[in-house]
């Protein structure tokens, strides 16, 4: 009988099979460490604790990775600080990985060497996965997801039930008893996915009918949570639910509601996981579909009906991650009449703290609430109103800091303003 | 007998120490090739092509990044460093393979160059023992390459200016023994530096982060 493993052992093996081109050179000696992305990460501004820069953290995955790759790891190990993971390691690295880094991105872009920080803390995220140490709520949330689709007769009626009386909501906001929220429509030219929640699909469903829209809506959500535990067979399968009702309806889009990482998972990793089954249709977010409604004319908006100032904060995922700089920065030219950028912005943003699965896992509110702090002050310096973010997780958390430091902004999604500022049913067919 | 021993520290020597260092790079190199890479395969946003040009450029210009632009004392000592390290490197291609040009202004230009290296490596070696949040992620291999570096820096330095054969003696076996040494330390990291810097570009450009058309 073969002897099981130890979490260790398992840990290691995972490790290995991680091991690519790109995450050798993040490991590697690469990082002098300079400390120049010290001071660029949320948690260290915030906290000032030299033990959860950017390089901190990394270095503790790093130092491992060295014990099993580095030259000098049989002579001189402690040399380079290379080790031998430990049980105690994997339990630091839930903190440095999980609890400690929302994966923004803001590091890298700072590193003169390019190092890959967050490449670093991800695949701890991955082998922490593999040996049942990731924070269990983003593992049931992931695996919810995955029910969801083994179980679709169950919820089915359910949910369209409710999307009935969000149609019926629909009809009278726009005052058409004509107007649809379709689901399952063969031969749409969208498919548009959202999350749960009616905000994500009121807004969208309202500017889809002004611009006469064909689309239909998912059955699925738009979250992967598989992506946050680094996980490539759940956030693969997470993906998968979409791309098949995707082909099934024959749809020449696929439309992903305001969500900065689904976004980032449809329209850049995804690809890689099916590179040998290519689609025939493309992936966007609903920001670029209002962006090209707004600048073809397809639909009119009017500014003045959106008379508060705002500010608008770049989602690290729909950003920094996935280059949507322009698209809502046209939008709000032509939605709000005084507009306001945070300083950094684009991709030098800070993150607002709740990216990387960390608006999802109450017990640690304080920390995230703590690495708040430089994204709540770059939204008091505006002396805005309300603020913009097109991504949930952002506005969850935007709504939380927003309390937690007394902002007393609106927070808003992108598609909530585009739909205040619209002209009634102009567009419409 | 004497100049025969400067001959051989100032060419044989060295031609071993260079090719252990090449071969060992070389090892380093093919290690890399051999793993997997996942390329990113999205449709692209930008250029893959400009962000790599992008990513090189960015060293050169310190606005480019919020880091850099927040301490722009700490880029100014990088760029000291690097050209001090560089004009001491050059010394020992330059010295025993193209003496014509080792004029006095020559030595003494190169010389200056690799004293700014030295006082900036002096202030690195002192903020890594103050920083805490340098003192926590610093490894013994990293106060020794410094402090190498300098020992490095010093004897080029007395070497350029004085030209005396004692000091070229000391300057290329400390050069011969750094050979051996830098592919094995944090020093190395500039192996590491070019893949990181293509990999950044392949992907920020492709995505449209920082070059490109933005579609
Ligand atoms: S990650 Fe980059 S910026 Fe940070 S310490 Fe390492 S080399 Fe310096
Ligand atoms: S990815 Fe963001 S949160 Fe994580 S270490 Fe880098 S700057 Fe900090």
């Amino acid at each position: 009988m073969e002897e099981q493993k130890t979490v260790v052992e398992q840990a290691k093996e995972e490790l290995e099979k991680r091991f690519s081109r790109t995450l050798a050179v993040a490991a590697s000696n690469l990082c002098v460490h300079c400390g120049l992305c010290v001071d660029q990460c949320h948690y260290f501004v915030a906290t000032r604790d030299p033990n959860i820069s950017p390089v901190a953290k990394a270095e503790q995955v790093r130092r491992v990775v060295k014990g099993e790759h580095d030259w000098l790891r049989r002579i001189f190990p402690w040399w380079t600080g290379a080790k031998e993971l430990t049980e105690e390691d994997l339990d630091k690295w839930v903190e440095a990985a999980f609890r400690n880094c929302s994966m923004c991105q803001r590091c890298v872009v700072n590193c003169p060497l390019g190092v890959d920080t967050p490449l670093v803390l991800a695949t701890a995220r991955g082998v922490l996965t593999a040996v049942g140490k990731a924070p269990e709520i983003l593992v049931q949330l992931a695996d919810a997801a995955i029910a969801r689709e083994e179980n679709l007769e169950f919820f089915k009626d359910f949910y369209l039930e409710q999307i009935k009386e969000l149609e019926a909501e629909l009809q009278k906001k726009v005052g058409d008893p004509e107007a649809r929220i379709p689901v399952g429509v063969e031969g749409a030219r969208f498919l548009y996915v959202p999350l749960s929640g009616a905000h994500t699909i009121m807004p969208a469903a309202e500017i889809f009918y002004h611009a006469g829209e064909s689309w239909t809506l998912s059955m699925f959500e738009a979250a992967n949570y598989g992506i946050f535990l680094n996980d490539p067979v759940r956030s693969k399968r997470i993906t998968e639910r979409i791309i098949r009702e995707a082909e099934r309806l024959k749809v020449q889009e696929i439309i992903i509601t305001e969500c900065g990482h689904a976004y980032a998972v449809s329209r850049w990793e995804a690809p890689k996981w099916f590179k040998d089954q290519p689609w025939n249709f493309r992936v966007r977010s609903i920001l670029e579909v209002m962006d090209e409604y707004i600048q073809t004319g397809r639909i009119q908006v009017d500014k003045s009906r959106n008379p508060f100032s705002v500010t608008y904060h770049d989602s690290c995922n729909l950003g920094r991650n996935s280059g949507l700089f322009d698209e809502p920065r046209r939008i709000l030219a032509a939605c709000v009449e005084d507009f306001r950028e945070m300083t950094p912005n684009r991709e030098r943003n800070y993150c607002c703290g709740g990216g990387g699965g960390l608006v999802a896992i109450p017990e640690w509110q304080d920390i995230r609430l703590e690495a708040g702090k430089p994204k709540a002050d770059q939204i008091r310096a505006t002396g805005a109103e309300a603020v913009v973010a097109s991504c949930d997780n952002c506005r969850h958390q935007l709504g939380e800091i927003n309390e937690h430091y007394g902002l007393n902004v609106r927070v808003m999604g992108m598609a909530e303003l585009v739909a205040n500022a619209i002209v009634p049913n102009n567009g419409k067919k | 007998m004497e100049d025969r021993f400067l001959e051989f520290v100032k060419f044989d020597l060295q031609i071993i120490a260079l090719s252990v260092f090449a071969l060992l790079y070389a090892l380093k190199v093919y290690q890399l090739m051999k793993l997997p890479w996942p390329r990113e395969m999205g449709p692209r946003r930008g250029s893959e092509e400009l962000g790599v040009v992008y990513s090189f450029a960015w060293l050169f210009f310190p606005w480019s990044m919020s880091s850099t632009t927040q301490h722009l004392g700490r880029w100014v000592e990088f760029a000291l460093y690097h050209l001090g390290a560089g004009a001491a490197i050059l010394g020992t291609f330059t010295i025993p393979f193209w003496p014509a040009i080792m004029t006095r202004p020559v030595s003494l230009t190169m010389a200056a160059l690799v004293i700014g290296g030295f006082i900036v490596g002096a202030i690195k070696l002192a903020r890594r023992i103050i920083a805490p949040e340098l003192r926590v992620v610093s490894t013994p291999d990293d106060y020794f390459s410094l402090a190498a570096v300098e020992v490095f820096f010093f004897f080029t330095a007395m070497a350029l200016i004085t030209e005396a054969r004692g000091w070229m003696i000391a300057y290329f076996l400390i050069t011969a023994a750094f050979l051996f040494y830098v592919p094995f330390s944090k020093i190395s990291h500039y192996v590491y530096w070019f893949f990181a810097r293509v990999f950044f570009g392949l992907r920020y450009g492709r995505r449209g982060i920082i070059a490109g058309k933005r579609a």
